[in-house]
């Protein structure tokens, strides 16, 4: 260094500071920008730091913001990325944001929360001391290319990494899990137990459905969700491992928030009884969540209090699930990205106990996945079953046609579905077949989310309702 | 009443893109049509006997799950196959499926992996994926009076070339197609279909998806004349927006 150092730094915070000033919130930019002048500078800035990474296909945003809860709980001075900064360039700018000129830390933990397809790069940087993996489910693969390459980039990165590593894995799924044998790191397993949670039997259509070391079908004892459950190869004996936290039951399951009770080994808690937590999140993808993130925050050796006052505390933001009242309706948008995801928010409506109108605004972007095929991979047959309850359905974005088309051949009735394009007519017609009361579902694809957050805000006058 | 049997091969493997879809659009529009549609599926350790369908369907899988049915594919199911595509059954091939049918895939690095050989064509590995939405037109099947514009989304990395007796399903207008050279999409063979063409494929191509359940019916009964009009507004919808935004 440090002369090279302290100019990458100097010059990328100018950037930030320039973008700042022309109102532009540049995450990217500055991080690419630094990186140019020195292409060591992330791998510099970062090693002082504690850092905590978050990757895998669903449910990173949702785990990494209730891990940044229980830091906060514990006045853990820390810094964290933005979901939309989850790639090589915007983590760079968060750390140079987080360092002085000279490259020295301002804060003690990093929390970051990791592209799946940019691990095994952002890896090359930063050595974390601890690895949530979440899942891995198919998920836009014009982007990523097919699910087992994503495991195998994830698996590299993670043999790059120091054996100190603490990695945290989902139990249930076969492929996550798989990353926790043939490692001499340590690792933490969370997942539901067996009878905590009838789910429906095999999903012909899941992911996962034969051995990731010996190619034979597995056998299940139960399903969860997709691949999810406990699943047991005959021909090499790999099976589901034993969790060290364990979500033991579900009390509740609200449409606002789910009560479940959970326990943990000796290997994360001395005290094995039973807990009861209030997860401030409906759905069982967020049972999913909360076990990681209170498996990271116990494997960190934060006390336990700490972990269930944040499961139970925790507000989600940006699109995962949030509310807005209008007059005395409410408007719920909930983001959708890939099959598992979706159905698991198609269940979730199914709580609801008044008139349902729903409103799928599915976009082809980039960001979104240009490849709709993965709609035909959503159970929307499921809403057959509730279709007494189904008020209207609105489709709309890039590709309204595609889904009412989706819509249709799921065998619901086609005078349900309407086609709006205009967003604004959408939210109207919407919030008038809404009954006082009762709740407006808009599920928007990212780049759908980003357009319709921003009308609502016109509309309904809001400064910013989001954090 | 008409009646199908429809099945689908290996439906817990190939599965990968959204292909569940075209299962979807045969037996939703065969019950508009007033058929009756069964669906059977039938997986690696299953028989396979094609006496008992008239129509075949085969998706597209992951490398990892194609490895895992080959040996099936070839050893316990491709005598059946090859007989019920000589004796005139349909069948619907995407991507993965597609490539099956063939003689050989060769690897980027000139490994060639045998596949069933119904079909006189072969893949060739190339080391940059052809992804994006694709439209092509086929004078096979007529659109009122036009050759059909058939609209889809392709995600392949194999180039496929056809030999001498097979048909190309249709011309490309955009997209790659089957190599990104010819120009052509897809194969046709006796009534096997076969494209790269996901999207769904069927679901938003209904005179497409009419074709093959007619071809199925008049194989079947000789008294069937042809298939009733139905509300295709929102499919009409959904293909037309895609022909307008990429053939501009």
């Amino acid at each position: 260094m440090k002369l090279r150092q302290f100019i990458a730094i100097f010059v990328s915070k100018s950037t930030i500071l320039a973008l700042h000033l022309i109102r532009r919130g540049g995450t990217t930019l500055p991080g690419k920008v630094a990186s140019k002048l020195y292409p060591g500078i992330l791998k510099s800035i970062a090693k002082d730091f504690e850092i905590i990474m978050v990757t895998g296909t669903n449910g990173k945003t949702t785990t990494t913001r209730i891990i940044e809860e229980i830091l906060k709980k514990n006045n853990i001075d820390y810094i964290t990325n933005k979901s939309g900064a989850n790639l090589l360039s915007g983590v760079t700018t968060l750390f140079i944001q987080a360092v002085s000129v000279c490259g020295k830390p301002k804060h003690k933990v990093a929390l970051i929360e990791s592209d799946e397809a940019a691990f095994n790069q952002v890896t090359k940087h930063l050595q974390p001391n601890t690895v949530v993996v979440t899942n891995f489910f198919r998920d836009q693969l014009d982007r990523y290319g097919e699910l087992y390459s994503t495991l195998n980039a994830v698996k590299s990165g993670l043999e790059r990494i120091d054996d100190t590593t603490t990695i945290v894995l989902n139990a249930d799924d076969s492929m996550c899990a798989s990353l926790g044998i043939n490692t001499s790191k340590r690792v933490i397993y969370y997942g539901v137990n067996q009878n905590a949670y009838q789910g429906s039997s095999e999903d012909i259509n899941s992911d996962a459905m034969f051995c990731i070391f010996c190619k034979n079908k597995y056998t299940y004892t139960n399903h969860i969700y997709g691949h999810l459950g406990g699943f047991h190869c005959t021909n090499c004996g790999y099976s589901r491992p034993t969790a060290d936290l364990e979500c033991t039951g579900i009390q509740e399951a609200g449409s606002s928030y789910t009560t479940i009770s959970w326990k943990c080994t000796s290997a994360l808690l001395q005290d094995d009884k039973e807990l009861i937590t209030r997860i401030n999140l409906p759905g069982l993808y967020n049972v999913y969540n909360a076990m990681s993130a209170a498996a990271c925050g116990l494997a960190l050796n934060y006390s336990v209090d700490t972990v269930t006052s944040a499961l139970e505390s925790f507000e989600s933001g940006f699109g995962r699930m949030e509310s807005i009242n209008v007059e005395d309706k409410t408007i719920k948008l909930i983001l959708v990205k890939n099959p598992t995801g979706f159905n698991q928010v198609l269940s979730f409506l199914a709580l609801d106990s008044t008139a349902l109108n729903v409103a799928f605004l599915i976009n082809d972007n980039l960001a979104d996945g240009t490849d709709i095929s993965w709609l035909w991979d959503v159970d929307f047959e499921q809403l057959n079953s509730i279709s007494d309850k189904i008020d209207g359905l609105i489709t709309s974005g890039v590709r309204g046609e595609d889904m009412a088309v989706r819509l249709k051949y799921s065998g619901l009735d086609t005078h349900k579905i309407r086609i709006i394009k205009d967003y604004h007519m959408l939210i109207d017609e919407g919030l008038k077949k809404t009954p006082s009361g009762g709740c407006f579902y808009i599920l928007p694809t990212y780049t759908a989310m980003l357009d319709i957050r921003s009308i609502l805000m016109k509309k309904f006058n809001l400064k910013e309702f989001w954090k | 009443m008409f009646n199908l049997n429809i099945c689908h091969l290996y439906p817990d493997l190939l599965n990968t893109y959204g292909d569940r879809g075209n299962m979807l659009a045969l037996q939703r529009r065969a019950m508009w049509h007033g058929i009756n549609a069964n669906i059977t599926n039938i997986t690696i350790g299953t028989a396979f006997d094609s006496s008992a369908f008239d129509i075949v369907f085969l998706g597209g899988g992951q490398d990892f799950e194609q490895e895992i049915i080959q040996k099936d594919l070839l050893d316990q199911k491709g005598s059946e196959i090859k007989n019920a595509i000589s004796s005139m059954k349909v069948f619907l091939c995407i991507c993965g499926g597609y490539q099956l049918m063939g003689k050989y895939y060769k690897t980027w690095d000139g490994k060639e992996i045998e596949f069933l050989g119904a079909l006189d064509l072969w893949t060739v590995g190339g080391s940059e994926r052809m992804i994006g939405n694709i439209v092509f037109e086929s004078d096979i099947i007529n659109d009122n009076g036009n050759p059909l514009k058939i609209v889809g989304f392709e995600n392949h990395s194999g180039r496929t070339y056809l030999g001498d007796g097979i048909r190309p399903f249709g011309k490309v207008l955009s997209g790659n197609g089957n190599n990104g050279t010819d120009g052509f999409e897809g194969a046709i063979y006796n009534n096997v279909y076969c494209s790269y063409s996901h999207g769904s494929l069927l679901p938003k191509n209904p005179v497409l998806t009419d074709h093959l359940l007619s071809l199925a019916l008049k194989q079947k009964y000789a008294d069937f004349d042809s298939l009733g009009e139905l509300d295709d507004t929102f499919e009409n919808a959904a293909r037309t927006t895609v022909i307008q935004r990429i053939l501009r």
